[in-house]
């Protein structure tokens, strides 16, 4: 008895130490100051509560340290006019913002919006209540690193720099690694790197360009617009939305620095639609994907049928709108533009048929 | 001490054009807002948007800000400037105020300054527009505010990518629109069911609103409106042993001239993709700039050109109007859908600058 005692202590001791360590190991290049965010275009969460910031207009991302915030119920959460709540905070019109994201914190369910208004002043909000409160970006713990063009001329003067932009579209954190997806103005290319985290000053991030020739003799590689890290049949994949409407799967060993691969299409979502967001949840063993479109509802496609889909679309879809590959289902949630999960559940902004935007959750009834 | 203060204030009062006086108590710059402090209250200073009555109140929303105490101040300093010409509410224990910052009469309004492809017949795969502004855009919705129409005035639908994350050069001054590649190039789904955006042999117009605000958000005064004409699609990669160079003279800053055989080049891709060197390999500092309808780059060095040879180094993603660049064609097939490499290669075209004769 003594020794089992001894034995489950060591090991409530041996696990608390490694909590701390993991802790430290990941914001241990974390300073308190200005990070100097000039731009929110994408943010997510990675372990911790240390959100993530994809900022386009400083080309960096940052690392903030969100942990602070204490564990909230926002499952009834319900939010309505979210655009003139905002606007009227910022004491100006709803035409002069622009919501950029929502995420939520996994571990304790706080919910955050990013918002950029004309003024080119970035504002973070947080959830509070039915209420927002903003969030100062002036004083934070946070790490940061830079995402300048790896591809791109290394010109020694300013001439033509203006020019040269990479727009974030979606970030993603997976297993000590920051994914991101973005457009370049620069060429015609879809590029999608991994940078390490913790960052570091001697940077080791691939860039990729992924071919899906899911159109017949044409090859594309037009702009991921949102991604998904996950497992397909146990190993590590990214499951890309394009602008122009393909599902892509890939498997996250292919991402290696300098080349860049064909994704496998698995799903048509209709065309003349883009897909906006895309979210994985989980009920017991049973895992889905929920996929938020500009021009189609919110669509929930099973994990089992993506993983038994082991084809690709190689041939145009001839019927005008029509989807093909993997099914899916739609689910009643039209106008979803903003979309994570929260417990077993979603939350979403979403633009009702009278113009009302709204922060609500979803039902996890869907996933039952 | 005390009267230094006042007296900056008073100066404040009447020098600044930009403050506005809406109370003998009150000064408003879109920065802040100062008012004496009361000495019968210990309410917050909250400011609303718009004229907000004394019932109202309750249920509206205040404006996010910083409100600092000072001697005989409360300063509030909103996190987004007040705008001009909008209406605003202060509350201050029983105070009411409303104020507004009007339009200064010499407000220098946005503009369009220019427009990259700027040459009147575009093939019809064309793939990018950049529009310079005169000052930083509104970044939010900005496509809402530009349109195409075709000769009959209808306007095109399903033109531009719509990115949510515009792609705005750090100034805020150039943007980069994408024509909808699904639709530009052959044999996506778009482009078989909806056809190219633009058609060979007619005319449209590119409408830039004068709804489109400032950073400040005020509006252009007029419409900015570019015609065009299509002609057949661009289906040829950028040839570089066309090109023909202008050599300048030797001790001096002038042009060094790249004429790209009478065709039009994008805008930034060729700006980025083009660079100067010396016999070793350094890069020569200088200036860049796209003239004659961007069929000719011109490159005015930092200093002096000497005699020795030279390299025209050239990023082999350059990209023509139609998005094709000297390794490939915008929607050329794929020969090979395996692992291919990502390294874009270098093309050099090299002269020499000989003494003067």
């Amino acid at each position: 008895m003594k020794t089992l005692i001894t034995l489950v202590l060591s090991l409530i001791l041996s696990f608390t130490a490694s909590l701390v360590k993991a802790d430290s190991s990941l914001k241990v290049n974390f300073v308190i100051g200005d990070p100097g965010i000039t731009s929110i275009n994408s943010m997510t969460f990675g372990p911790e509560g240390i959100l993530f910031i994809g900022d386009s207009k400083s080309a960096q991302i940052i690392a903030i340290d969100l942990s602070e915030h204490p564990k909230v119920d926002n499952s009834k959460v319900n939010i309505d006019l979210l655009d003139k709540l905002i606007a009227d905070m910022l004491g100006t019109a709803t035409d002069q913002i622009q919501i950029t994201d929502m995420v939520v914190n996994p571990e304790n369910n706080n919910i955050y919006i990013s918002v950029n208004h004309s003024s080119g002043t970035p504002v973070l909000l947080r959830v509070d209540g039915n209420n927002l409160k903003q969030i100062s970006l002036a004083v934070v713990s946070h790490s940061k690193t830079s995402i300048t063009d790896p591809i791109a001329i290394d010109a020694k003067d300013k001439r033509g720099r203006e020019l040269r932009k990479w727009a974030v579209a979606d970030i993603k954190y997976d297993s000590g690694k920051v994914l991101l997806s973005g457009l370049s103005n620069k060429e015609f290319a879809s590029t999608f790197r991994a940078i390490d985290f913790p960052f570091t000053d001697k940077q080791n991030y691939g860039s990729l360009e992924i071919y899906h020739a899911a159109h017949g003799q044409y090859e594309t590689h037009a702009p991921i617009k949102t991604f998904l890290a996950t497992k397909i049949k146990g190993n590590p994949h990214i499951v890309a939305g394009y602008t122009c409407t393909p599902l892509v799967v890939l498997p996250m060993d292919k991402i290696k620095p300098g080349e860049h691969h064909k994704g496998r299409t698995v799903a048509e979502l209709g065309s003349g639609n883009s897909p906006l967001d895309m979210i994985e949840i989980k009920n017991g063993e049973k895992r889905y994907l929920l996929i938020a479109n500009t021009n189609r509802p919110l669509m929930k496609m099973d994990f089992t049928d993506l993983e038994a889909y082991e084809d690709a679309i190689t041939t145009p879809v001839t019927k005008k709108g029509a989807a093909a590959g993997v099914a899916y289902v739609n689910l009643p949630y039209v106008n979803v533009l903003q979309l994570d999960k929260m417990g077993d559940a979603f939350l979403m902004i979403k633009r009702e048929a009278t113009g009302n935007l709204l922060l609500r959750t979803g039902n996890s009834w869907w996933f039952k | 001490m005390k009267n230094h203060n006042s007296i900056l204030l008073i100066l404040l009062f009447f020098t600044l054009e930009v403050f506005t006086q809406t109370s003998p108590k009150l000064i408003v710059t879109r920065d802040h807002l100062i008012i004496k402090k009361s000495r019968i209250t210990t309410d917050k200073l909250i400011v609303y948007r718009g004229e907000i009555s004394n019932t109202a109140i309750p249920s509206s929303t205040h404006i996010l800000g910083k409100v600092v105490e000072e001697k005989e101040t409360i300063r509030f300093s909103p996190v987004i400037p007040f705008g001009w010409n909008q209406k605003y509410t202060l509350v201050y224990g029983a105070i009411i105020e409303y104020f507004e910052i009007t339009l200064p009469e010499k407000y220098e309004y946005l503009s369009v300054k220019a427009v990259y492809p700027s040459i009147k017949n575009l093939p019809s795969n064309l793939l990018k527009w950049y529009f310079r502004f005169s000052k930083p855009i509104n970044e939010s919705n900005v496509y809402d505010h530009i349109r195409f129409t075709d000769e009959t005035g209808d306007t095109l639908t399903r033109v531009i990518l719509p990115l949510n994350n515009i792609l705005i050069s750090d100034n805020g001054l150039l943007l980069t629109v994408w024509i909808e590649p699904g639709r530009q190039k052959r044999g996506l789904i778009p482009n078989q069911q909806l056809g190219t955006v633009f058609e060979e042999g007619k005319e449209y117009s590119l409408i830039i609103s004068k709804s489109l605000k400032d950073q400040e958000g005020i509006p252009m005064l007029e419409d900015y409106i570019h015609q065009f004409k299509v002609v057949k699609a661009d289906r040829k990669q950028p040839n570089i042993d066309s090109w023909k160079i202008h050599i300048p003279t030797v001790g001096t800053t002038s042009n060094l001239m790249i004429h790209f055989n009478e065709e039009s080049m994008d805008y930034g891709s060729t700006l980025n993709s083009i660079m100067i060197k010396d016999s070793e390999k350094n890069e020569i500092t200088g200036n860049l700039k796209l003239i004659n309808n961007e069929t000719t780059l011109v490159f005015t060095p930092s200093h002096p050109w000497k005699k020795g040879n030279y390299h025209i180094s050239i990023d082999a993603g350059l990209e023509d109007l139609a998005g094709n660049n000297l390794n490939r064609l915008f929607d050329s097939e794929i020969k090979n859908t395996e692992t291919t490499n990502l390294n874009f290669t270098m093309r050099t075209l090299s002269f020499s600058i000989k003494e003067t004769p």
